[in-house]
């Protein structure tokens, strides 16, 4: 007799739950398409100088973190059901049907549609598979190959995972199911009319962010007190005194506002705008620190980030919980709209659910700015990474040091570093291209200048530079013996060179007075590791100059016959690492690259730090909508009445059906309108912190193409949301 | 007087070929402008399904009905909705105002959904919260006021359209016997001052008693009718309770 209620119940209930099933079966999908390729039966074909488990261990953990996001997720579907179910449960109860029972009959229910749930996203994770597959070939730059991934440990991983969570969840469940009282599931229906009281959390928001704007007017003060110098550009100087100016403003208006008795939404409105200046300041810290090298330090850095976000998102709060005051306002001044129709129905509508879940709200945008923020930072970042892997890993095999800890001339870096060509030797290994070389300094009073924003540049012998740009497979370049020229970072901009070059026509060197050469500049990448530290250009002088000169730095560059393996390379490593050690007694930093090490290394982290970054943004993105659609649903009882007053008071069936969409327009617009508003000045700043990075590695081209995709998932996401919640919201308020 | 309201031969069936439920079987009658019409019966006997079939909102098995000449039966689809908000004003038992819209927001509404001028909105509104005597609580939300000030707010939005004719559903079912009383007679005052023809359904012989004329009906069918004619309300009172008793189910009326 149970047996057949829970299959009659389910089947049912899963119409009505169209929107738990299709959340559940896209959580699957994803959970199993992304872990199928850390599966032990996966054996893509990569080639033998790649590693292929660190990859698949990082993938594991990764996408189990981001896994547990769902847990919150399946818990509050399933506590949406639960509401909604109250009054069948008090109606068997009251039956005589022991309590007990009638949890373990809708546990066993949300089983049913859960398992259904997980075959269905097995099966359409095996297509999905075919993506991510497709993405790792790419990475490890190999040709597109079907595979196909249906393997039994992903499939056990996903089937226990997912049942697991659906047991935890359902007990919780039949506990609370159990503890109800009867009267209480009968009433459950007319918990939710709308408690029109505004609630606390605005003012909690609200003195959280006072008290996180103390803390920025005391770092402001610390920061100007202990950094500030008028020889600064004039925008830090903007910088240094606005930290102080608005937190400080802002307190002064709080307690303004709290004299003069203002009312709560105009003290809120004037903390918005603060919150405004107080994000672009701080985030002006973020972006000058770079640009002017600034001494501020990671730690000051890090608080400052998080000002950025604090006052992020106290506007997102403070936006979502004016946004019903405004309507109202809007709606008192303008009669003509507010008497327009049924416009009266659809304002009331607005501003009652608007002001009891402005919390709900704040959290479903920031989720949303993080989810949208994640999809277009996560190809910036790989592309960065594996852009700058190219520049890093141009020799097969690189040794450089610097001398930013060295004080006394005679500990200055002299080797040539003869345990690489013993090595060598002895494995047999051919080398194309072998160049040991200096780095010198123009004038050796320099030697002891350790300013970061003024750190002297270097200069390198023709010669030498000419025997890198034939390992690279450039042109020789030539000059005559009194003139010098110049080489460039790829991440030093136009506009930096111009106005470089236009200073140092000329300039002395211990060796006597050079011209600019009439080809002032290179660009071609040489490798991040030929310039001196803080520094963007490289000069090149006559080789009877450099003789003259200090050298301060010595690397070697290598190129071999044939690809170092990858047991040759970790074996070189830990040997020049025993001789030549990261920190020496002298102040000497020497370091080693291999070419092979750092591809094998990089593509794998990038891989992972792009699966999970996409993986973890399509999971919050779905978390929302669900979020979205289940609030709007929950309350369909509630609307089922209003609407059916509308209806006795002569309202047309097609007026209704309007308002109904216009009502989840507006639910689903706001806080995805307000969230991609936020999202862009994000990125907009982001990129702007990083532009030379991105048109250095990445190429603005590449990047619009991403932001498009994610726009393109975001809208695909969006209607299968909001036509499903249109769907069941018509049927409960029609039926 | 002209007839507003005219029933023919009405009928309304339930259920399928095996199983006919007979909810109204053969009512005919006819209400006059400016009448206050009570109609009585016990549970099941039918009053709300004929209301319903007034009202439009169900639809009749055979029979015809009449509101000011238009037959309400043959009206399609599509045109109803505004037939009813045009021609028919409704007070439920429970109220059915809007949790979101304040009192006064509440009566505009009814006057907006029929595209009122929204110059005159306010005015109007004032107007009819003067005469029901809720000006105090038009800025109060209906969780806020009484249940009888609710009601008379319903009452406000009810009439505000001037419909041809008013539908009562059970009015004072929710309300307690001082709100019941001042409500009566807030509806005898719309009736006698504004000249509206009401239909009231009730169970209740007391708010009955307010009526100028009664129908009873049982099991689906008129049983008997009586008029208040010129008798005082106490009068007509006794003469309905009479009539429950001889109807069979009027004892539980008697105390």
């Amino acid at each position: 007799m149970y047996t057949k209620l829970i299959l009659k119940n389910a089947k049912r209930s899963a119409k009505d739950y169209l929107v738990y099933i299709v959340t559940m079966t896209i959580c699957v999908t994803l959970f199993y398409a992304f872990l199928s390729i850390s599966s032990s039966y996966y054996k893509p074909d990569l080639g033998s100088e790649y590693d292929f488990t660190m990859l698949s261990d990082g993938m594991k953990i990764a996408i189990c973190m981001i896994t547990l996001l769902l847990l919150f997720l399946i818990w509050f579907v399933n506590h949406y059901m639960l509401r909604k179910k109250q009054r069948e449960f008090a109606v068997q109860s009251v039956m005589g049907m022991e309590q007990k029972t009638i949890g373990r009959i809708f546990f066993a229910e949300t089983l049913i549609m859960g398992v259904f749930s997980i075959l269905t996203g097995i099966f359409l994770g095996i297509f999905c598979s075919q993506f991510i597959t497709a993405m790792l070939l790419a990475s490890y730059g190999r040709p597109y190959e079907i595979s196909w991934t249906l393997f039994p440990d992903t499939v056990l991983l996903t089937a226990v995972f997912f049942v697991a969570s659906f047991f935890v969840v359902g007990i919780f469940n039949t506990r609370t199911i159990q503890k109800t009282k009867i009267i209480d599931m009968l009433s459950a229906e007319k918990e939710n009319e709308p408690e029109l009281k505004n609630s606390r959390f605005i003012s909690v928001a609200a003195v959280l962010f006072e008290l996180f704007t103390v803390w920025g007017l005391i770092t402001g003060i610390q920061k100007v007190w202990f950094y500030y110098d008028t020889r600064f550009a004039f925008l830090v100087q903007l910088m240094f005194w606005g930290n102080i100016l608005f937190p400080l403003m802002t307190l002064v208006w709080s307690a303004f506002s709290v004299i003069k008795k203002k009312k709560r939404d105009s003290f809120i409105a004037g903390l918005l705008i603060f919150s405004l200046l107080n994000c672009l300041t701080a985030a002006g810290v973020v972006a000058l620190t770079n640009k002017y090298y600034l001494p501020l330090g990671g730690g000051t850095l890090n608080q400052y980030l998080l000002f950025v976000l604090v006052d992020l998102l106290f506007f997102i709060c403070s936006l979502i919980y004016l946004a019903s005051g405004l309507i109202a306002k809007w709606k008192e001044k303008s009669p003509k709209h507010r008497y327009r129709k049924e416009a009266l129905f659809f304002f009331g509508q607005l501003t009652s659910k608007l002001n009891t879940t402005s919390k709900t709200m704040t959290i479903i945008c920031s989720t949303l700015v993080l989810a949208i923020f994640m999809f277009v930072a996560a190809p910036v970042l790989t592309g960065w990474s594996s852009g700058y892997l190219k520049i890093r890993s141009m020799y097969d095999i690189q040794v450089y040091s610097t001398y930013n800890d060295v004080y006394e001339e005679e500990n200055l870096p002299q080797d040539s570093y003869a345990v690489i060509t013993d090595f060598l030797t002895e494995h047999k290994i051919d080398t194309d291209y072998d160049c040991t070389f200096n780095l010198y300094l123009p004038k050796k009073e320099d030697f002891h200048n350790r300013q970061k924003y003024d750190f002297p540049i270097a200069a390198i012998s023709l010669s030498d530079y000419n025997t890198i740009r034939k390992m690279l497979g450039y042109e020789q370049i030539s000059l005559r013996d009194n003139e010098f020229t110049t080489q460039w970072r790829a991440i030093a901009t136009k506009e930096e060179q111009d106005s470089f070059l236009k200073d140092h026509s000329r300039i002395m060197t211990d060796a006597g007075e050079l011209t600019l050469s009439h080809q002032p500049y290179y660009e071609d990448t040489i490798g991040e590791t030929a310039y001196n530290s803080y520094t963007d250009v490289l000069y090149v002088f006559p080789d009877s100059i450099c003789k003259k000169l200090l050298p301060v730095i010595k690397n070697r560059y290598i190129t071999t016959a044939k690809n170092i393996s990858y047991e040759n390379a970790r074996e070189l490593e830990r040997l020049f690492t025993e001789e030549y050690p990261e920190q020496t007694e002298e102040g000497v930093m020497y370091g080693i690259r291999f070419s092979t090490l750092q591809t094998n290394s990089t593509i794998a982290s990038n891989f992972i730090l792009q699966a999970a970054m996409l993986y973890g943004a399509v999971v919050l993105m779905v978390i929302c909508l669900t979020v979205l659609s289940l609030q709007q649903l929950l309350d369909a009882g509630q609307y089922k009445y209003r609407f059916s007053v509308l209806r006795k008071l002569g309202v047309e069936e097609e007026r209704i059906s309007k308002l109904i969409l216009q009502q989840l327009s507006v639910w689903f617009g706001l806080p995805i309108i307000t969230a991609i508003i936020v999202a862009a000045v994000v990125i907009i700043c982001f990129i702007q912190i990083i532009s030379a990075e991105i048109s250095a590695y990445i190429g603005f081209g590449a990047l619009m193409l991403q932001i498009g995709v994610t726009v393109g998932i975001l809208v695909i996401l969006l209607i299968c949301y909001f036509i499903s919640t249109w769907i069941i919201f018509r049927r409960s308020v029609n039926s | 007087m002209n007839t507003i309201l005219k029933l023919e031969h009405i009928q309304k069936y339930y259920g399928n070929e095996g199983n006919i439920t007979k909810a109204i079987q053969d009512i005919s009658f006819s209400v006059k402008a400016g009448e206050f019409l009570g109609i009585m019966g016990a549970s099941g006997s039918g009053k709300t399904t004929l209301l319903n079939c007034i009202s439009t909102i169900d639809t009749v098995s055979s029979g015809h009905i009449y509101l000011d000449g238009t037959d309400v039966t043959e009206i399609n689809e599509k045109q109803i909705a505004r037939f009813r908000r045009e021609n028919l004003g409704f007070i439920f038992q429970d109220f059915n105002l809007l949790d979101t819209l304040t009192i006064s927001e509440n009566i505009a509404l009814a006057l907006t959904i029929n595209n009122a001028p929204f110059s005159e909105i306010d005015e109007r509104v004032q107007e009819m919260a003067k005469k029901l005597n809720i000006t105090d609580i038009l800025d109060k939300y209906p969780y806020q006021v009484s249940g009888g000030q609710k009601q008379r707010c319903a009452c406000a939005r009810a009439i505000i359209n001037s419909p041809k004719l008013l539908l009562a559903d059970e009015p004072t079912g929710a309300l307690d016997s001082h709100s019941s009383q001042m409500l009566l007679a807030t509806i005898q005052s719309i009736n006698e001052n504004l000249g509206a023809t009401i239909l009231m359904v009730t169970h209740d012989a007391f708010s009955a008693s307010y009526a100028s004329r009664i129908l009873f009906l049982r099991d689906g069918a008129v049983f008997t009718e009586i008029c208040k004619g010129s008798d005082s309300r106490r009068a007509f009172f006794d003469k309905i309770l009479s009539v429950l008793t001889m109807m069979g189910g009027g004892q539980s009326h008697v105390y």
